[in-house]
């Protein structure tokens, strides 16, 4: 499953759920504001809390929107 | 190989100057693709309070601009946000609009593509790039909850960005090279709050950290003196400037990097237009905004009709 470590109101964030939307792919919303699990979890991840974040396994992930490292990314799975 | 295809209309950015031209070359029954590499919106899609739009006492950026959106797209306008511009060539017959996944042939380009955040220009800003860096307090400002915050500039938009940091920072510097630019009641608002000290006078010299940033290096232009401040993440608002990269070997642009064309929207080549604050010209407001996107789309109908005899 796809993770996108995000909060509301962070348009990028916003951004990154639609094309995952757009292309029809399932994700599940870590709200770093709402959950401090999630945001520990995301700075374990890219090392810091800058979002958002996108993983599938918790360790490759895409900073930011980058069509071309989503879609690599997603490939992986 | 990518695939190639044609629209009457290519719009380059869904700003307030972009979606208005999408919905009037929409109305107009005209093939029209929007495409935009950053944030549908642009300098408005963060803006909390919008009192100067007429029609609304007072709108959200991103409320106004979802609503000309889909006005757009009920009158046939395609927008596309993800697919990233590469590369143009305008003086073509038909003009090409080259992105990651495709070629777009349109006789009518209508450039709307805004404007960017200034970086800050310093040799350092690119190791502290989000790591202590930032430009978007909407996005980042989460980040340093509880944290020393300072914020670079004197404008509107940095003033709110402090007013608006406010709510994470343990403490708040404001730092800015001359006097406020920013209106009244939001320097009132920002001064009343007791987390935050404003430096005017001030410039930041270098950065400091190893792998964050941890400090930053002050000049005091009254003094003459240099302090070093702790702080764990400074915000830039220092200006715009014109997101013109894409178009420098094709178009004239002004001494500022904007696009030269006249009220019409016109430029110098035969079916491309500038609109918004991409345009070189002296008032850029919202407002003035929508207008060039009626304007350029108005005769850009005008120009396809001739064309087609």
């Amino acid at each position: 499953m796809v993770k996108v470590y995000s909060f509301d109101g962070c348009p990028w964030c916003d951004k990154v759920k639609k094309y995952l939307t757009a292309r029809g792919v399932e994700y599940e919303v870590r709200d770093i504001e709402e959950n401090a699990d999630f945001a520990a979890e995301c700075e374990k991840i890219s090392g810091d809390l800058t979002v958002p974040v996108t993983t599938i396994d918790g360790k490759n992930f895409v900073l930011g929107f980058d069509k071309r490292k989503i879609d690599e990314l997603l490939a992986t799975a | 190989m990518k695939e190639r295809i044609h629209k009457d209309v290519v719009i380059i950015g869904a700003g307030m100057a972009g979606l208005t031209a999408a919905l009037y070359c929409g109305r107009m029954n005209l093939d029209t693709l929007v495409l935009e590499n950053a944030i549908v919106g642009g300098q408005i899609a963060n803006a909390v309070d919008i009192e100067n739009f007429p029609g609304f006492i007072s709108i959200s950026g991103g409320d106004l601009i979802a609503t000309v959106q889909k006005q757009a797209e009920n009158f046939g306008a395609v927008i596309d946000e993800f697919d990233t511009i590469e590369r143009v060539a305008l003086k073509s017959s038909p003009k090409i609009v080259e992105t990651q996944e495709k070629i777009y042939a349109a006789e009518v380009v209508i450039i709307a593509s805004g404007m960017n955040r200034r970086k800050l220009p310093l040799p350092e800003e690119k190791k502290f790039a989000g790591r202590g860096v930032h430009y978007c307090e909407l996005c980042d400002g989460h980040a340093y909850d509880g944290k020393i915050i300072a914020v670079m500039g004197g404008g509107n938009a940095a003033v709110d960005a402090a007013n608006f940091l406010t709510k994470y920072a343990s403490k708040l510097y404001l730092i800015h090279r001359s006097e406020f630019r920013a209106d009244e009641v939001s320097q009132k608002r920002l001064r009343a709050n007791d987390k935050v000290t404003v430096m005017l006078q001030t410039e930041i010299k270098a950065l400091r950290g190893d792998k964050r940033l941890e400090s930053v290096e002050v000049f005091d232009k009254v003094t003459g003196t240099t302090k070093i401040l702790a702080v764990d993440g400074i915000f830039v608002n220092i200006g715009v400037e014109p997101n013109t990269q894409l178009f420098k070997d094709e178009l004239n642009l002004s001494a500022s990097g904007r696009i030269i064309a006249g009220e019409d929207c016109r430029t110098e080549i035969d079916g491309v237009f500038a609109a918004g604050d991409v345009r070189e010209k002296e008032i850029r407001q919202l407002t003035t905004a929508a207008s060039d996107g009626t304007t350029a789309a108005l005769l850009a109908e005008n120009y396809l009709a001739k064309l087609g005899g």
